[in-house]
């Protein structure tokens, strides 16, 4: 599943152990996740969106139309 | 406004004054060389007919100063400390706990003269009964911290390590047990079936979790 995490981290200027701080989980969650080997969880998606203040579907895309 | 929240968010103090790992490491290694200190000063007192403290003694000395020196590390950085969440505090603790435990297994056993783990030399009831416990209670402890304190992602290598960890036993224990029974094979043991099972379960669950 692709995802915006990177940039969306980026743009806010933190780095992985930062993000990973924000959401509780550890800095290698954070890479992991946003470098595809790993899914999160629906809670931690959760977490993700209200932390960016944006819908799931808008930082992970699982590559299907519509 | 944006911009400043950012900022503010960017210049994290949980990100300041990080102490390093490098006095944990020194403190873990000490403890162990100043057991084997001690362990061999009381040998050669007793050697030279003179009286000589018990080898759980010492051991428990070396433990008791590196705990000490452990205390005076974390008492020096206790302000960062103080900023990890509860969830990660539970995590090193159980991690710290969990090595403590092997720490003092392995200065017992050393302590009695049974450097190596994987020896069938016997051992005192006494040291195979604190072994036990500890192994059994303490490690019982430790786990049920670490589950109550894994993240997502953490969860997911540990699950998969232990799933290989698992396979890693249940295929060669009955391949050696049906070629023991045909006598191709020597005897069953169960300490190198543990030792494969572990090592797995550490490789594929570090993998996971550092790729």
């Amino acid at each position: 599943m692709n995802n915006k995490l990177k940039v969306l981290r980026a743009m806010r200027n933190w780095s992985q152990a930062e993000l990973a701080d924000r959401l509780d989980v550890s800095r290698q969650a954070v890479n992991a996740i946003e470098t595809g080997k790993y899914d999160p969880s629906l809670p931690l998606a959760f977490k993700l969106a209200r932390l960016f203040e944006m819908p799931i579907e808008e930082i992970f895309d699982d590559g299907h139309e519509g | 406004m944006t911009a400043m929240k950012d900022k503010m968010m960017t210049k994290d103090p949980q990100h300041r004054g990080k102490p390093g790992i490098g006095w944990p490491i020194a403190i873990f290694v000490g403890t162990a060389l100043l057991a084997g200190i001690f362990a061999g000063y009381s040998e050669a007192r007793a050697d030279q007919g003179h009286s000589a403290l018990a080898p759980w003694a010492s051991a428990m000395i070396a433990i008791a100063l590196g705990a000490i020196a452990f205390a005076f590390y974390v008492r020096r950085h206790a302000a960062w400390f103080r900023q990890w969440s509860p969830r990660k505090r539970l995590y090193w603790i159980s991690l710290v706990l969990a090595g403590a435990l092997g720490l003092v297994s392995a200065i017992l056993l050393q302590s009695h003269g049974n450097a190596d783990l994987m020896s069938d030399s016997a051992l005192t009831p006494a040291l195979a009964i604190a072994l036990s416990a500890l192994w059994v209670f303490g490690l019982l402890v430790a786990l049920i911290i670490y589950q109550r304190s894994v993240d997502d992602h953490e969860r997911m290598a540990h699950h998969i390590g232990g799933l290989a960890g698992f396979y890693a036993f249940v295929f060669p224990c009955p391949v050696w047990w049906v070629l023991w029974r045909a006598n191709v094979a020597p005897p069953v043991e169960v300490m190198p079936l543990f030792a494969l099972s572990l090592t797995v379960n550490a490789l594929v669950y570090l993998w996971f979790k550092f790729r």
